[in-house]
């Protein structure tokens, strides 16, 4: 049984389309990165999955359960890090985390949560609504940890976070990954989902264009390799010539007198032989794996 | 079945909050002065079930405001701010919240309405007066059950509306409607039947029914059957007040439910 398996969801708002047939099974145990410019619909899709929204076609489920027809039971086992959230007025953090507890009828202690999402205790005893941004978003990620959920839905869940807190939330989803939680999260930030994930899927204007480990994207994108190549002098013809060599997909000029070629890994060779034969001194290169970013940008076309 | 969660932690605000605390401490005070009041202004016999009938008629006009006033916001506040996620996102339903919310928000009305009555009755009964205990019992159960409904209208409105403003309209209008307006529009029904002479005096009873519909007669009718001995109910079985305890049942669910059937089907998003 998949912890979350979607079919063929669709959400249309009048004429627009917020989420077109996605199909989209997540393993129980893998982190999933969910990815894709803002407005491409991982906010619509995470809304359908707690049932905040119903979609026009399709259904999704979480461990076997109908997000619709039986929410409840659904998110019974997941924790929650919604987007567009606020807290509770008038009550404190440590409340919040009371409130999460009782309604999952848990046991968990709420000092061990607040150490562990790095609120100081004293914060706790004051009222939630009164947070930064950055300590909201650790409060309501202590709440989805209440009562160790065996899925974690999280939906941007770096935003207001500081780069340390954003490393922090990085060392959580690893060990909740270890503890054998599924997680499922979304992010407009490439690193992140990098860093973290054992797939990622990439959102863009309501479709999934692509599923796969970042090592499947990676080769599916040429092979994945960059090279970047310095040469004596740039001359007129120079690219036409790397463009013609078989297994290349692009090359730019980079700056003054570099090119950056992208290419399948056995074109390499070829591509600094055929330079030879035209004349140009290769005064330095150097090969890069693709990134998360480029791929990014090569299947939706934007930059972020 | 986690209502009670919601319940609790909606007590628990509802109570914190001062516009609260001034509404129910206005509400009490009245019921208060007003039984204090009685026995110096009133005729005797001083029971608890002719003070029933005296302090009727502020109840029906108090009630409904406090009502709404808390019950407004109840859900809207938090759907527009976003907390409404957070409830979401745990093992709750929106049933379990409607319902929850509402627990929370009416207990509090009631554990205000029987404690003033509670005073009320006994400045009543001492030094002169005498307890129908039975009968004032059924009050008290009557008026908490009119204070449910009209909390319950202002959450249905509350559920109903995507927004702040438009759920304190929408109760607004249906205070107006049936607290401020309705005895005029009554009134003006009755002259203009009267002056084209197509009656003469009161209303038909059908039209008496129409207009005995609203939850403020509808409570003036089981107080008057049930509670004030000095009062009678007269006209068709339907104007009687075991009519008015099926009335007053539906008046306690169908805004609600109404309401709900639109807050279940629609997206939050």
């Amino acid at each position: 049984m998949a912890a979350i398996e979607a079919t063929g969801v669709s959400k249309r708002y009048g004429t627009v389309i917020a989420l077109d047939r996605v199909d989209l099974t997540v393993a129980k145990g893998e982190t999933f990165g969910f990815l894709g410019p803002n407005g491409a619909g991982k906010s619509t899709f995470i809304n359908v999955l707690l049932d905040f929204v119903r979609p026009s076609e399709g259904s999704v489920e979480i461990f076997g359960h109908d997000c619709h027809a039986e929410g409840v039971t659904a998110r019974e086992r997941v924790g929650v890090l919604p987007e567009g959230y606020s807290v509770f007025e008038r009550r404190t953090g440590r409340q919040h985390l009371e409130y999460a507890i009782e309604s999952k009828s848990a046991d968990d202690d709420p000092a061990e949560i607040l150490d562990r999402v790095g609120l100081d205790p004293e914060a706790a005893e004051r009222e939630a609504s009164g947070y930064s941004k950055g300590m909201a978003q650790r409060l309501v990620l202590g709440m989805a940890l209440v009562g160790e959920p065996d899925l974690l839905l999280l939906d941007e869940p770096t935003t207001g976070l500081d780069p340390n807190g954003a490393a922090e939330m990085r060392d959580i989803i690893r060990e909740e990954n270890e503890r054998g939680a599924t997680v499922f999260f979304s992010s407009h930030i490439l690193e992140q989902v990098e860093a973290v994930c054992d797939r990622v899927g990439i959102l863009q204007n309501g479709e999934l264009v692509a599923v796969d480990t970042i090592e499947g994207l990676r080769e599916s994108l040429g092979g994945g390799t960059k090279l970047v190549i310095t040469v004596d002098n740039l001359r007129n013809g120079t690219l036409e010539t790397v463009r013609g060599v078989g297994g290349v997909e692009t090359a730019v000029e980079r700056e003054e007198s570099t090119l950056e070629v992208t290419c399948t890994n056995d074109a390499k060779m070829d591509i600094l032989v055929q330079l030879h034969d035209a004349g140009v001194d290769v005064v330095n290169f150097q090969t890069e794996e693709a990134s998360l970013e480029d791929m990014f940008i090569e299947y939706t076309g934007t930059d972020r | 079945m986690s209502w009670d969660v919601i319940a609790r932690q909606d007590w628990e605000l509802t109570v914190g909050e001062r516009s609260t605390k001034y509404l129910l401490g206005l509400l009490g005070f009245v019921i208060v002065v007003t039984a204090y009041a009685y026995p110096l202004t009133g005729s005797e016999p001083y029971t608890t079930g002719r003070f029933a009938g005296v302090v009727h008629g502020s109840l029906t006009t108090l009630v409904p405001i406090v009502g709404v006033l808390l019950g407004y916001n109840a859900v809207v506040s938090e759907r527009e701010s976003g907390a409404l996620r957070l409830s979401l996102s745990l093992p709750h339903s929106r049933a379990d919240v409607v319902f929850g919310k509402f627990l929370g928000r009416v207990g509090v009305v009631a554990t205000a309405l029987v404690a003033a009555l509670a005073v009320a009755g006994f400045l009543v009964v001492y030094p002169f007066g005498d307890l129908e205990l039975f009968r004032y019992l059924a009050f008290v159960g009557f008026t908490v059950w009119f204070g449910g409904i009209w909390t319950g209208i202002g959450i249905a409105a509350s559920i109903a509306a995507a927004t702040k403003r438009r759920a304190l309209v929408v109760a607004l209008f249906l205070l107006f409607l049936f607290v401020l307006a309705w005895d005029a529009i009554a009134d003006g029904v009755a002259l203009a039947l009267n002056l084209t002479g197509l009656i003469d005096g009161e209303l038909p009873d059908p039209l008496q029914f129409l207009f005995g519909l609203e939850p403020g007669r509808v409570f003036g009718r089981l107080t008057d059957g049930f509670v004030d001995p000095s009062a009678t109910v007269d006209g068709a079985w339907y104007l009687s007040e075991w009519v008015a305890l099926v009335l007053f049942t539906l008046w306690l669910v169908g805004p609600l439910g109404l309401a709900y059937r639109r807050f279940a089907g629609g997206d939050l998003a």
